[in-house]
């Protein structure tokens, strides 16, 4: 049996969820079970929707948390795969938010499987009004709280987009962040359009 | 072709000249492969000196048996399994484990005691499944039947009866009694296709009566089948009045008194003494430290002679090598672990969709269903929790564990719920089978599949709904049973097979790639 020693992991702190857990088996039920569904180190996991983590900028990946676990996002009946993600945020504690942060902050950043076809070079057009709050290669700008888009999961990129333009995120009062980006969907006339635009992001940062 | 022996030569010389496809559709119309034949008919050659080297992904049923079948053969296993426990969706839930539901953990605190078990994942056993049955056989799991209908459990509809429940067997009753006299009004040997002679026609009329238990003049006027209002032994039983067909027909649940019980639910069904998963312990038994257990798998990489497997185990990551892989991890999980997979091989996988069936379970603190002459079986509501079950075991005991909730999933009404509106539903739910419930009943567990840890769904869906079978789909799951390229790598479990959600389906799905993989073998030794 041939065994490579690759990868030795940070001290584990659990914030176990219910009464009694705590003495259960060893520390083995923590909050970290990300992976299941957003797969080995964050790669992202069309499967079950979730997206790729690995590299996601730490303050973007802490408000989300927030926002799931506040229910600003992830909450409305029609949001079907943000309704997967919110009831796993729910229970969340501050100390367990900072350590999943820090120990996701250590996936190296992969970009994602390409998978969605459109039209790129349509796509580049529409992307101008973007790049002044996501960034000319889709880097991200924490200053106008813009996360990356580039390397993310296409898929996902294309259900966010079509999730504001229908007003399943970003319609929550207090979803400040999320609000900006209803009026920058509805920009995007139907689902070809939105393809060119993923189409388009794909070509960045890689 | 009357010995084995003589049909196996006859099928090594079919599988070289046409193939392993001609191989199996022969068996099986030769009753000697898995879906139709014993275990005992699954005869692996020994490996080729250097190339025994095999790992196991998932301790699925499906991983257990081919891990157990290679052993017996000379290979050397390794099982690499994600959880704490193996079986996968075979869980047995008992006092002190822990459900590993994402964002949802429980703790089960029943009474510590053989008969109070819960079978969260698979609970019955068919007849007809000859397989497990063999391995339960092999393996010293002791079997009990398993009750799956009872005339006095009860059914319950807000539409039917102003919502009073109704005992299944006077349910059933009076619908075939309906039935029955519709038959009889409607018989006239002139309609049929081929006519009956009277001699014929007489005794037609007499098995349509006798199916209905109708009067002298084939009409139903109610039957002692349906039971006593009192008396009976010591007295003059007073049967029950009969219950208008037209007080029944606004249920949705009219035929379930001829669908539920029949098929692969029909009798004789039976579970493993003490928990389905005792089935699993029988591999786990034999097969001792070769199942490695908190050990996730975190990357397959395929080569030309053999595969590599990285996997975590205790925060550290490490790798091995193995001549042959099998894999019973859950589709939808595996497409989020690296691979090197073709990409036709890769798109079978993340074609197949996952199902959301839910269970819940209460510790009854007296036996309330047998003081209502309940002895196993099953309530049917038309509400979400769809099913109540009485355990036929440890039966006149003091407490049992009740099933309070099945409902097959096509939707997420539960899987949403938090812990405690999963709860109460099952209260307010389980009331109108039973008025005491809620005070009888307590510790619930709930399993939502679609959460589970490691699992997250309840069984493969191929098709876009039941039935929906296609020639793309096909395609796509011939692709899929096949090995990778090389013959190195093969995905099993009841993903691969067309008879999703029992375990028979997966061990036959072990035993296709088993017997495929011998042929190439043996082929690779000459
Ligand atoms: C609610 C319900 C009711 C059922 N009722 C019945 C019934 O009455 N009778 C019956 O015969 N069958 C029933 N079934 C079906 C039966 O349970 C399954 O068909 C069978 O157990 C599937 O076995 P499998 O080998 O395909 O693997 P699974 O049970 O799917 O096992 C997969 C294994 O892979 C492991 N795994 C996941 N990720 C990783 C990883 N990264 N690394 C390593 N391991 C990993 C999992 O932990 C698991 O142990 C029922 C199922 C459900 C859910
Ligand atoms: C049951 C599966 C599941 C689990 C477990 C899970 N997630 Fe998610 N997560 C999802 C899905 C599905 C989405 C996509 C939601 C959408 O499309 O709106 C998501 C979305 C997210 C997002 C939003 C990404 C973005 O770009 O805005 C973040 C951040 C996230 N998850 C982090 C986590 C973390 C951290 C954990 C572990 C504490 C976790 N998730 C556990 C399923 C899951
Ligand atoms: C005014 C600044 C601004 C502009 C312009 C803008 N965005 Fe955004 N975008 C944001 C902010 C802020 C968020 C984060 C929302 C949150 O935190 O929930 C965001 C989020 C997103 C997300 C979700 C990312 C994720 O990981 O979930 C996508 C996709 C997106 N934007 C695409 C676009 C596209 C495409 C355009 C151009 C049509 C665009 N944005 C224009 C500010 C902007």
């Amino acid at each position: 049996m041939k065994i490579i020693l690759v990868w030795s992991a940070a001290v584990l702190i659990c914030a176990f969820s219910a009464k009694g857990l705590a003495q259960a088996e060893d520390q083995y039920y923590n909050d970290r079970y990300c992976t299941t569904c957003h797969g080995v180190d964050g790669i992202g996991n069309e499967g079950v929707s979730a997206p790729r983590l690995a590299g996601m900028e730490p303050w973007y990946l802490q408000r989300q948390l927030e926002s799931f676990r506040a229910g600003t996002r992830g909450t409305h009946k029609m949001d079907v795969q943000g309704s997967e993600m919110q009831p796993m945020a729910a229970k969340l504690s501050d100390d367990s938010i900072a350590d999943i942060v820090a120990w996701v902050g250590s996936w190296e950043y992969k970009p994602a499987q390409i998978t969605v076809k459109g039209d790129a070079e349509a796509g580049k057009s529409l992307y101008a009004t973007c790049a002044a709050c996501h960034g000319t290669q889709g880097e991200g700008n924490e200053a106008f709280a813009a996360p990356a888009l580039a390397g993310q999961s296409d898929w996902y990129l294309k259900t966010q987009l079509e999730n504001f333009k229908a007003g399943y995120r970003g319609r929550d009062p207090r979803d400040s962040f999320g609000s900006q980006m209803v009026a920058m969907a509805s920009m995007l006339k139907d689902e070809a359009a939105i393809k060119n635009i993923v189409s388009y992001i794909n070509t960045l940062g890689r | 072709m009357s010995n084995s022996v003589s049909r196996r030569e006859f099928m090594n010389l079919l599988g070289a000249t046409f193939g392993t496809n001609a191989l199996i559709q022969m068996g099986s119309a030769l009753s000697l492969m898995p879906t139709t034949a014993s275990a005992a008919s699954l005869s692996l050659a020994a490996p080729i000196a250097g190339k025994g080297k095999v790992l196991v992904l998932g301790a699925g049923i499906s991983g257990l048996t081919v891990a157990w079948e290679l052993t017996k053969a000379g290979y050397d296993c390794t099982v690499l399994e994600a959880s704490n426990r193996a079986g996968g969706r075979v869980m047995t839930v008992r006092s002190g484990d822990v459900v590993d539901e994402i964002g949802n953990n429980q703790v089960c605190e029943w009474d510590n005691e053989p008969h109070m078990y819960f079978n969260a994942g698979a609970a019955r056993i068919p007849s007809t499944h000859r397989n497990l049955l063999g391995y339960c056989k092999e393996l010293g799991v002791e079997l009990e039947m398993f009750i799956n209908e009872s005339k006095t459990a009860y059914v319950q509809d807000d539409a039917m009866l102003g919502g009073a429940r109704i005992r299944n067997g006077e349910m059933s009753t009076n619908v075939r009694g309906f039935l029955a006299e519709l038959f009889a009004k409607c018989y006239t040997s002139a309609q049929l296709d081929q006519p009956f002679s009277d001699t014929e026609s007489e005794k037609i009329l007499g098995l349509i009566s006798q199916f209905g238990d109708l009067n002298e003049n084939m009409l139903y006027k109610g039957s002692s089948r349906a039971g006593y209002v009192s008396g009976g032994f010591l007295d003059h039983g007073i049967q029950k009045d009969m219950v208008a067909f037209k007080k029944l027909m606004e249920s949705q649940m009219l035929g379930l008194s001829f669908t539920a019980n029949e098929g692969e639910t029909g009798p004789m069904l039976m579970q493993p003494v003490g928990g389905m998963d005792m089935v699993i312990k029988g591999f786990t038994r034999a097969l001792g430290d070769k199942v490695v257990y908190k050990a996730p798998v975190t990357g397959i990489t395929l080569k030309d002679d053999g595969v590599d497997v990285s996997f975590e185990r205790d925060g550290v990551r490490q790798s091995i090598s193995a001549d042959y892989c099998f894999n019973c991890i859950p589709s939808h999980l595996m497409t989020g672990i690296p691979n090197n997979y073709p990409s036709d091989y890769f798109e079978s996988m993340s074609s197949i969709k996952r199902g959301e069936a839910y269970k819940s379970a209460f510790q009854a603190k007296k036996r309330f269903w047998e003081d209502e002459d309940i002895y196993g079986g099953i309530s049917w509501i038309n509400a979400p929790i769809q099913q109540i079950w009485y355990p036929p075991h440890g039966i006149h005991k003091a407490k049992g564990v009740i099933l309070a909730a099945y409902n097959f999933g096509g939707g997420m009404h539960f899987t949403k719920m938090s812990q405690a509106q999963r709860v109460e539903a099952a209260l307010a739910q389980g009331e109108k089978l039973h008025p005491n419930y809620r005070e009888m009943v307590e510790k619930p567990i709930t399993i939502a599949w679609h959460r589970m840890n490691h699992m997250l769904g309840c069984s493969g869906r191929w098709g876009s709904g039941f039935g929906g079978w296609t020639d793309e789909i096909q395609t796509l799951f011939d692709r899929l049973q096949q090995p990778t390229p090389g013959g190195r790598h093969y995905f099993i479990g009841d993903q691969v097979s067309y008879h999703g959600a029992w375990q028979e389906s997966a061990i036959a799905s072990a035993h296709w790639a088993l017997a495929d993989m011998d042929l190439r073998a043996r082929n690779m030794g000459v």
